[in-house]
């Protein structure tokens, strides 16, 4: 199969899976898969938005959750103040994409680690301006004045994994995606056949942020409050990057696989070790990049790669 | 301002930068050595804030004998982390010994919180009252961790720039290839670095102790200043890095009395921003190898 007819399958398979998951609310399934679903999309968008930028360029960022946190803040402010609820999710994008272009003026004109330090830093920086912002309810949060069917941002968030999923799988395999995969093999050699890194490293973080804040935004009208210290929590940008890593780091379907994986891990560890959430995601990371670098994904492919070519003399001989 | 407060809040200023300098130094030596950004670094000072704090409170030791357990105990244990974990990431790409670094600090985080839970932990024992220096005061504690901390600074300086090991580690920050060919042996010289550089962390952690409060994100706080100075001040030059984090010690103790605690923060992590935009050959000021 050529790849764009791989990226047209997996497209339609994923809208396909979206379309099923969208119309579980009317189906009579119970509200905890519901649930369980709804957060699976989560995780996903999430987790494709990091991949976008950090999977696909080689550039960590440890801010994904500030920048998502940055969107649900937006998004109560616009709604609050009446805005329709698609101008308020636009205003979570809008808001994000800025920040991020902040973080990127500055950090991804260099090379190396200044990006990753920039990111670190301004997860750190962020919630101690909200938590001094009047405007942003300052300490004690936030409240959506409005209450929305569950439904809507079910459905929402659905739709945004789905694209978010189709719109990295389609990348990888664009023009834009090789020279984007260039730089993060060798960037000097990107640079020197002509590719301007700067400005393409800048717009993917860009758009990366407006994926990640739409998460955000979603997920604020998915839980009506927000508290600074929880929206701002450093677990939220792990998690963004825990699920590609996990599942298999700048593939289209390493975040799908990993976000289901962590869905579940999730649920059997609150009631297996409670308090070792956290430990047991670190341990996992560090296990996948020792051993399976390529993740459960590339790990998987090369299996089936491997059975492929030892069976073909089989069935020959 | 009375001149009083003033030179109150610059004796403030030198302890803390005592401490962040002892961070950065070494947080350089495991970069400069072995290209590694260790994230995990501040998890180690929790390891001793903790170590020292079970020292006293379980066994009824004086808290400066949680220094030499605290130096010890990171030794081992970055010894070991550096032989089972670090070391084999040393040659991959960067994305691998970020998210490992990452990934170990993690580890930490979950595991202090696990065992600990939130509780702010302090202890009464050890050196008490303070030294009245014509109307400023500065606390016996607080002399001690300047102290300690002048002094295992100055013992890291002369093992990198005199002792024979030390000849090694500047000859692998150099250049890695060639001074492997000249038969140092990069092995040891990595574990060596890793090691004394964790065993400052916790040595720094039980001095924390001493003087603050411990919880289980005390070290993330720290580390986060360290790097701070370390971008800010440059790995090449140790002059650089001792200005940057006695800097960063008085911003922090002036911005802390004059403002908030947060405005402290924001200010100082403005500073790191500035400094991305000003020193721009990357991390840590030095120019990145082809």
């Amino acid at each position: 199969m050529s790849r764009a007819g791989s990226t047209a399958a997996l497209a339609a398979v994923t809208v396909a899976l979206g379309a099923v998951a969208a119309a579980l609310p009317w189906l009579g399934v119970s509200s905890y898969v519901r649930t369980l679903v709804y957060y699976a999309c989560y995780y996903m968008a999430l987790g494709q938005a990091w991949n976008l930028i950090s999977g696909m360029t080689g550039y960590v960022s440890f801010a994904h959750g500030a920048l998502a946190g940055i969107g649900a803040y937006a998004t109560v402010i616009a709604l609050n103040a009446q805005w329709p609820v698609a101008a308020g999710l636009a205003a979570g994008a809008a808001a994000a994409g800025l920040a991020s272009l902040v973080i990127g003026a500055t950090s991804l004109r260099l090379r190396g680690a200044a990006f990753t330090f920039a990111t670190l830093f301004f997860q750190e920086l962020v919630l101690l301006i909200v938590r001094k912002l009047p405007a942003a309810g300052g300490p004690g949060g936030l409240v959506l004045q409005e209450i929305y069917p569950t439904s809507l941002p079910y459905v929402l968030m659905v739709v945004l994994a789905a694209v978010a999923t189709i719109a990295v799988a389609a990348l990888r395999f664009s023009r834009t995606g090789v020279r984007v995969l260039a730089i993060k093999h060798d960037e000097t050699a990107a640079v020197a056949i002509g590719i301007d890194s700067t400005r393409l490293k800048v717009a993917i973080f860009c758009a990366s942020a407006a994926i990640a804040g739409l998460v955000g935004s979603i997920h604020a009208i998915f839980v009506g409050s927000l508290f600074p210290d929880v929206v701002f929590a450093v677990e939220i940008s792990l998690i963004a990057l825990a699920v590609p890593l996990i599942g298999g780091v700048g593939t289209a379907m390493g975040p799908v696989v990993g976000a289901l994986l962590y869905v579940g891990m999730r649920e059997v560890f609150q009631v297996v070790a409670p308090g070792l959430h956290l430990t047991i995601v670190g341990l996992l990371i560090l296990a996948v990049v020792l051993f399976m670098r390529d993740g459960i994904v590339g790990a998987a492919a090369r299996a089936w790669a491997t059975r492929r070519r030892t069976a073909v003399p089989a069935e020959g001989g | 301002m009375s001149l009083t407060l003033f030179f109150q809040l610059l004796a403030n200023g030198l302890v803390v930068g005592g401490l962040l300098g002892i961070v950065a130094l070494g947080l350089a030596l495991i970069f400069g050595v072995m290209r590694v950004v260790n994230f995990a670094h501040g998890e180690f000072i929790t390891l001793g804030a903790y170590a020292t704090y079970l020292l006293v409170t379980q066994l009824g030791a004086s808290p400066l004998f949680g220094i030499p357990l605290a130096l010890a105990l990171g030794g081992a244990i970055g010894w070991l982390i550096q032989a089972g974990v670090i070391a084999r990431v040393t040659e991959r790409p960067e994305l691998d010994m970020l998210m490992t670094t990452y990934a170990l600090s993690v580890v930490g985080l979950g595991a202090f919180a696990a065992g600990f839970g939130g509780d702010f932990r302090s202890y009464s024992a050890g050196p008490s009252g303070s030294l009245d220096l014509a109307g400023v005061v500065v606390g016996w504690r607080s002399l001690t961790v300047l102290l300690t901390c002048l002094v295992m600074g100055a013992a890291t300086l002369l093992l990198v720039q005199r002792a024979r090991v030390g000849l090694g580690l500047r000859a692998l920050a150099q250049n890695r290839d060639a001074a492997a060919s000249c038969g140092i042996n990069v092995i040891a010289s990595e574990r060596l670095a890793f090691s004394a550089a964790v065993a400052l962390a916790a040595a720094a952690g039980a001095l924390v102790s001493l003087i603050g409060t411990t919880t289980p994100t005390v070290g993330h706080g720290w580390v986060l200043d360290g790097f701070v100075v370390v971008m800010l001040g440059g790995l090449g030059s140790v002059a650089g890095a001792l200005v940057a984090a006695f800097g960063i010690g008085f911003v922090q103790s002036f911005a802390s009395y004059l403002l908030d605690d947060s405005w402290a923060r924001i200010i100082i992590y403005l500073l790191l921003y500035a400094a991305i935009l000003v020193r721009p050959h990357g991390l840590l000021g030095r120019q990145e190898h082809a």
